[in-house]
């Protein structure tokens, strides 16, 4: 007896549907992870493409929430030491993925973990991780009205060999209409190995109190830490090059992706996603350093949005030093982060 | 098989570590919407549900255990969870012609899918509703007597059983009709 007429309704569901529904279990992720914060902000610390160092990056990940998660770890290859905004229009890359371009295939068979990332371990002092981390604990001497240190985690995220595939990168080139990048037959093959030191992050918090209708926690302010990770390249490698790619999948022309390039300096420049829509950011002071703060609104979910629900505003304040890479993300326009920043000893 | 909250059999929490959730989003989400759809559901309630259950699995993601069940039997049992809830809330259901054509399909094939669909929607609704159930785990989400036992609390062979007298019946219900 034939059953066939039973799979007549059997439909493949709509890809549209697919990616909306994709982009909302990703926002889950990242609000999940920033409630905990747990693993969250430097999981997006993800190692990247540098020059002689890069730091790892973090909480971009709420800069960049609505982008698929394909695409953010495609960009997180071009974060590098120093800080530099770089704005990204998520919707030339669904339009890219859309077209047939698979970014995490692309970036993804080029990985190989060397030494798997781990889960953040909870220790009980900053000086406790401090140890564990291998560097010597910052704290703030300013803190926002009422938080106090909560929590203190080390992660540690591992280390990466990227080998490259011209053909793919000459893939990613044609798709996105940067034909004028010429990928170096050489490449092919080459290897970049990443190591990311351990992180240290404190968790700020105002403390649960009697009869407080919000949750214990909530706000968080997240400091982190972390030396600087180290980059091994093969010799005589152009940085700029895939760079341009970069910018240019970002949405940046010919020209504006060959001006920037030529104005940063690949080898000691992380760049940071930022979103074209929800998103600013500005060159800032942080005793002395020059630093990035980026903020947003985290998207809130359809069933949630309304006047009970507005999205809050979120910064996330990025700066180094000459051996160490700090981040600070919380909520607001970013004062009470660049506040903490200057008093951090 | 009412409302058996299996969701909570999982309970207690514990870390989830070596699920590939993004590879058991791609595979179990056409399975989980097609469980929806031979619910009798329309193209837009079968989405809206489809969100609702995957949402929640993710939300629940550390709490659930491997050794107890697949991963595609526990997002099918939340799915179970999410249209028991749906139907509780006796929204009217639509037929499922009003879905609009595919995009490789002529306005012929159209219109003949959507007759077909039709007359096997209309089928399915007249059901008892454990029959139903068990079709839309068989056909919609494509799982095993096994898994459907697991999530039902029926025995294998029970399923095995309650699936061959259904589809004998419907089949011979859907000839009578003609194939169209």
């Amino acid at each position: 007896m034939s059953d066939d007429f039973l799979s007549r309704l059997r439909e493949e569901p709509r890809p549209e549907f697919k990616d909306r529904l994709e982009g909302r279990l990703q926002e889950i992720d990242a609000r999940e992870r920033g409630r905990r914060q747990a693993p969250s902000p430097y999981r997006r610390f993800v190692p990247a493409l540098a020059g002689a160092s890069l730091v790892a990056a973090l909480a971009l990940a709420f800069s960049l929430e609505p982008v698929r998660a394909a695409a953010r770890e495609f960009l997180d290859l071009f974060r590098v030491k120093r800080f530099a905004a770089v704005p990204v229009d998520p919707a030339r890359l669904e339009r890219l993925a859309k077209g047939g371009l698979d970014f995490k295939s692309l970036v993804a068979d080029q990985v190989q973990v060397v030494v798997a990332p781990q889960k953040p371990e909870v220790v009980g002092s900053p000086e406790a991780g401090a140890v564990v981390a291998g560097i010597t604990a910052r704290q703030p001497g300013v803190l926002p009205r009422q938080a106090e240190l909560a929590e203190t985690t080390v992660g540690r995220l591992g280390s990466f060999r990227v080998r490259i595939e011209t053909a793919k990168l000459e893939a990613l080139a044609l798709a996105a209409g940067a034909d004028e990048i010429e990928i170096p037959a050489w490449w092919n093959g080459a290897t970049i190995d990443v190591e990311v030191p351990p992180v240290l992050a404190m968790r700020y918090a105002r403390p649960a109190a009697p009869g407080d209708t919000r949750p214990p926690g909530d706000p968080s302010y997240v400091l982190m830490q972390s030396s600087i990770p180290q980059v091994d390249l093969p010799e005589g490698f152009d940085l700029a090059t895939l760079g341009r790619l970069g910018l240019r999948v970002s949405g940046m022309s010919a020209e504006e992706a060959l001006t920037f390039s030529r104005a940063i300096d690949w080898r000691t420049t992380l760049l940071v996603p930022v979103l074209v829509q929800g998103g600013t950011f500005r060159e800032v002071d942080v005793a002395g350093e020059k630093g990035l703060l980026v903020t947003y609104e985290p998207p809130v979910p359809p069933a949630a949005a309304g006047p009970a629900r507005r999205a809050r505003q979120q910064s996330l304040l990025l700066w180094s030093t000459a051996d160490e890479a700090f981040a600070i993300t919380g909520p607001g326009g970013g004062m009470e982060l660049l506040e903490m920043a200057q008093s951090i000893r | 098989m009412g409302g058996v909250r299996i969701l909570e059999w999982f309970a207690p929490a514990v870390p989830a570590g070596g699920v590939d959730w993004e590879a058991a989003y791609r595979e179990e989400m056409p399975r989980v919407f097609n469980y929806f759809r031979y619910r009798g559901l329309d193209r837009a309630a079968a989405e809206d549900l489809t969100s609702a259950t995957f949402e929640k699995a993710w939300r629940a993601r550390d709490r659930y255990r491997r050794e107890r069940a697949a991963v595609s039997t526990w997002l099918l049992a939340i799915a179970r969870n999410v249209a028991i809830d749906h139907f509780r809330r006796a929204r009217p259901e639509v037929p499922l012609a009003e879905d609009g054509a595919r995009d490789e399909e002529t306005p012929e094939t159209a219109a003949l899918r959507a007759g077909q669909s039709l007359r096997l929607t209309e089928l399915l609704r007249a059901l008892p509703e454990r029959e139903r159930e068990l079709l839309a785990l068989k056909y919609g989400a494509d799982a095993t007597n096994r898994a459907i036992a697991t999530l039902t609390g029926l025995s294998e062979s029970n399923v095995g059983t309650i699936l061959h007298r259904t589809v004998v019946s419907l089949r011979s219900r859907w000839d009578e009709g003609g194939s169209q």
